[in-house]
């Protein structure tokens, strides 16, 4: 086995999201391409509609299945709020992708709860890195066929960092294993529409 | 690149790798061992190890089943060692209390087949109600712990585990924990034991009949077993120990907690100038390799999870040997929750001055200025979920007493999604404790206050734990109200089957017909969707003189809509007419449903996440929510 470098992503949303497939569908691609996989979730009680968080850390030399903090090299949130939860695994040198889509969750609409705008996330999450990407994944879901669809737009922007060690064509495979039919097309469009967003945004803006 | 698509948790692919969950990895060491009996209740973390091997048991000739609880689970699994069986039970971590009374014997009566237990700890109290470390449990049973630090390990040392428990003729235990249960790692695969045996019971009264006159005997033939393990842990291959020329600092790292300390001494350059001893059997503890570690550095640090129970043991075999040096442990490791790479980091760094490369301080600041920002996200009862009609019927029928007598009635609380309505707005649970607690407690609570008492639980729970809770309030007499909600499944967990609910065609036992049939004289059946008639039986119910239970029957939300999409059953949800509608927000502030949605005043619902229970259509007082998706859009 080729010796690949340290990789932690972070991704986080809330249950119901798709999170717990996503690092699936992450972890089997590594597999598949030989590449070094370790990761943990929190599932059961903590899943239902809490805030649900996956580690999947690639590559050689990891053994501990808990991303440590400020070592978080790609933060993925499906949730906007739920990058901020996250805040602490980042470093200067991580790269954030946002879906800008909010879930408030009862407690706001019971006035028990505040709610953070967008541009309040954006300028805490800047206080530690300027690598952050937004973009409005459930809109990108829905144009590949299905707002279900979400967490693959994002899977694929994870992709169109650049940054992993899994070839696009594994990830792709890995998907169509997992989803037939028209549902396996509509999946394969959202990862492409999120990779592409991605891949522009990092052309076009100063996201090194 | 490979083909692995053909590659599942039964193939027999030695070598071959797959991604697993950790508890996946668990279960495909049982059938790697060649287990032949796993028996089970389920609880998380635990839950997946059983799941995945009743999904496969057709398949590899096991028998795999789902018990009414972890005490009956126990005894089947020793029941099938006694035949001469490969056995394992699982449960989590509070469920071996309830196996605790056979397990405490099952030292004495030795192994014929394998016999593991499976004990899925829970620091952190993910999903608990208390962060107990049962290695203490296996210690007064004189069961030896296996206590894995990765996915692989956890495969391997079943696997193992088994080995040395039919070598040694005892039971042997396999301590998970939440983080390695759900954790994923890429999993190497062994061979897969195929052998098959005839289940057959040979009589040994000096082995199987615990009572006095033999067990006097068992007693001393266990504990002659369990020295020979004593003498045999040192050479099993979980055991590593590092010794680093001139280390003064020698480090200690059992299970999990080895993962955060490895990287933690990486983290900050240390390779060579520590030792450190890995411990994967934290009882009996391989003292012959904890002597060489303590005489060759002059400050030892025990890394573990929860409770110092290593580090305790560490204490006696340096006292033992004559070895006076500092030992830390629970003095700079937390003792409560999880560990993680940054608090073991931070103890070596006080240890040895050795810097962390990340400042957590100003990670610490970052994350303070955050935190009122983050909304509360509270875990809670899904769109359509039963339990929150019958806890707001339960609610309704107490404030009409109230209303009525003045005093507020007491809700007992147990186990299970249920348990949810503790949070706004439902704020249905006063005290809960353990399974079957639900009428337990309030059967007690009947005894001595004068406030009416009503304790629910699930139906898993009942046949579980709550039919001799009940069972005492009959024969005591005690005023109290027993709720059932009956969602025909074990939610929480993942949809297990149980008496009431099986996942074939073996009969099926109704909840009101035990009732009946222990004596309770107020049983009535309702479906808590219709709010009227099940306010109106709760309300008789909690007015009766004597035990009633109220059965609020409504299959599993999530089940129920499974099944509609399987059968081509249109799922309805409803919408706010905004004619009508006058932001009152009642619906909201009584049911605290995650399908309604408030912005700026306007109620509105997610028909994507509706299911159509019809609920809050029943509470609004404008009459404003309708069934049917509005204009085909809302």
């Amino acid at each position: 086995m080729a010796k690949t470098k340290e990789l932690n992503v972070i991704i986080c949303g809330v249950g119901g999201q798709g999170v717990v497939l996503m690092s699936e569908l992450l972890g089997n691609a590594a597999v598949r391409d030989d590449i070094e996989v370790k990761g943990s979730e929190v599932l059961g009680m903590a899943q239902r509609g809490g805030s649900v968080f996956s580690n999947i850390r690639l590559g050689s030399g990891v053994y501990a299945p808990l991303t440590p903090e400020g070592k978080c090299d790609v933060l993925v949130a499906v949730e906007p709020s739920e990058a901020l939860r996250n805040v602490h695994f980042l470093a200067k040198s991580s790269l954030v992708v946002l879906n800008s889509r909010d879930v408030k969750p009862f407690t706001v609409f019971l006035g028990k709860s505040g709610y953070p705008s967008l541009e309040e996330i954006l300028d805490k999450l800047h206080r530690v890195t300027d690598r952050v990407i937004t973009l409005d994944a459930t809109q990108l879901a829905q144009e590949a066929g299905s707002v279900q669809s979400a967490n693959v737009v994002m899977l694929g922007t994870l992709y169109g960092t650049g940054l992993m060690p899994i070839t696009v064509e594994t990830a792709k495979a890995v998907l169509q294993g997992r989803f037939k039919g028209k549902v396996g097309e509509i999946n394969i469009r959202a990862f492409d529409l999120g990779y592409e967003e991605v891949q522009k945004a990092l052309k076009g803006a100063p996201v090194k | 690149m490979k083909e692995l698509a053909e590659l599942t948790i039964t193939s027999d692919a030695p070598g071959a790798k797959l991604f697993m969950l950790g508890n996946e990895a668990i279960a495909r060491g049982a059938i790697e061992a060649g287990v032949q009996v796993v028996a089970a209740y389920p609880g998380t973390p635990s839950s997946e190890i059983t799941n995945t091997l009743v999904s496969v048991a057709k398949e590899t000739g096991m028998y795999a089943e789902w018990s009414v609880n972890e005490k009956v689970a126990m005894e089947v699994a020793m029941a099938a060692s006694v035949s001469g069986l490969r056995a394992m039970a699982a449960m989590k971590h509070v469920g071996v209390n309830v196996a605790h009374d056979p397990l405490t014997t099952a030292g004495y009566m030795g192994a014929r087949g394998g016999l593991v237990l499976v004990s899925a700890d829970d620091p952190g109290q993910w999903s608990s109600q208390n962060e107990q470390d049962n290695r203490y449990i296996a210690r007064q049973c004189y069961i030896p712990v296996l206590e894995p630090s990765s996915v692989q390990e956890a495969k391997d040392m079943l696997v193992d585990a088994f080995r040395l428990s039919e070598e040694f003729k005892h039971i042997f235990m396999l301590r998970s924990v939440t983080r390695l249960s759900h954790a994923r790692s890429d999993v190497v695969l062994g061979a897969i034991n195929k052998e098959k045996r005839e289940g057959e019971f040979v009589k040994d009264l000096h082995s199987l009949v615990c009572l006095p006159a033999y067990s006097r005997g068992s007693r001393r033939r266990m504990i002659e077993r369990f020295a020979k393990i004593k003498g045999a842990v040192n050479d099993l291959p979980y055991n590593q120990l590092k010794l680093n020329k001139g280390a003064k600092l020698g480090i200690i790292a059992c299970g999990i907690s080895y993962g955060y300390t490895l990287e933690a001494i990486r983290y900050m350059g240390l390779e060579d100038k520590v030792s450190l001893l890995k411990i994967g059997t934290p009882y009996p503890l391989p003292e012959e390799m904890v002597r060489q570690l303590l005489s060759s550095v002059s400050e030892v640090l025990v890394v573990e999870e929860l409770e110092p129970f290593v580090e305790d043991q560490v204490k006696i075999v340096a006292e033992d040997a004559g070895i006076i040096i500092k030992i830390h442990g629970k003095d700079v490791i937390p003792i409560a929750g999880e560990l993680s790479t940054r608090p073991v980091a931070e103890a070596i760094s006080g240890l040895t001055g050795a810097q962390p490369p990340v400042n957590f301080a100003e990670l610490d600041r970052i994350r303070e200025e955050t935190e009122p920002l983050l909304p509360f996200r509270p875990p809670t009862l899904c769109a359509g979920c039963p339990h929150r009609a019958s806890l707001h019927a339960i609610n309704v029928a107490c404030r009409r007493w109230k209303r009525e007598y003045g005093t507020e009635c007491v809700l007992v609380s147990d186990i299970g999604c249920y348990a949810l309505g503790v949070f706004e707005p439902l704020n249905a649970d006063d005290i809960a404790v353990c399974m079957g607690g639900g009428f337990g407690i309030a059967t007690g609570l009947a005894q001595v206050i004068k406030a009416p008492v009503v304790g629910h639980l699930g139906d898993s729970t009942f046949f579980h734990s709550g039919i001799p809770p009940m069972i005492n309030a009959v024969f005591h007499q005690a005023n109290v109200t027993l709720v059932i909600l009956d969602n025909s499944t074990t939610g929480m967990t993942g949809f297990q089957p149980h008496p009431g609910a099986p996942a074939g065609d073996e009969p099926k036992i109704m909840p009101e017909d035990v009732a009946r049939a222990c004596g309770v004289k107020f049983v009535e059946v309702v479906d808590p969707f219709d709010l009227t008639k099940t306010v109106d039986a709760l309300e008789r119910a909690i007015r009766y003189k004597g035990p009633a239970v109220v059965i609020t029957r409504r299959m599993c939300s999530i089940l129920e809509q499974r099944e509609k999409r399987r059968q081509g059953v249109a799922i309805v949800p409803y919408h706010v007419d905004p004619e009508k509608c006058d932001g009152c927000g009642v619906c909201i502030n009584l049911l605290g449903c995650p399908a309604i949605i408030k912005d700026d005043d306007r109620v509105t619902i997610d028909s994507s996440q509706c299911p159509g229970c019809g609920l809050c259509a029943q509470v609004c007082p404008h009459k404003a929510i309708i069934s049917g998706v509005k204009d085909g859009k809302d």
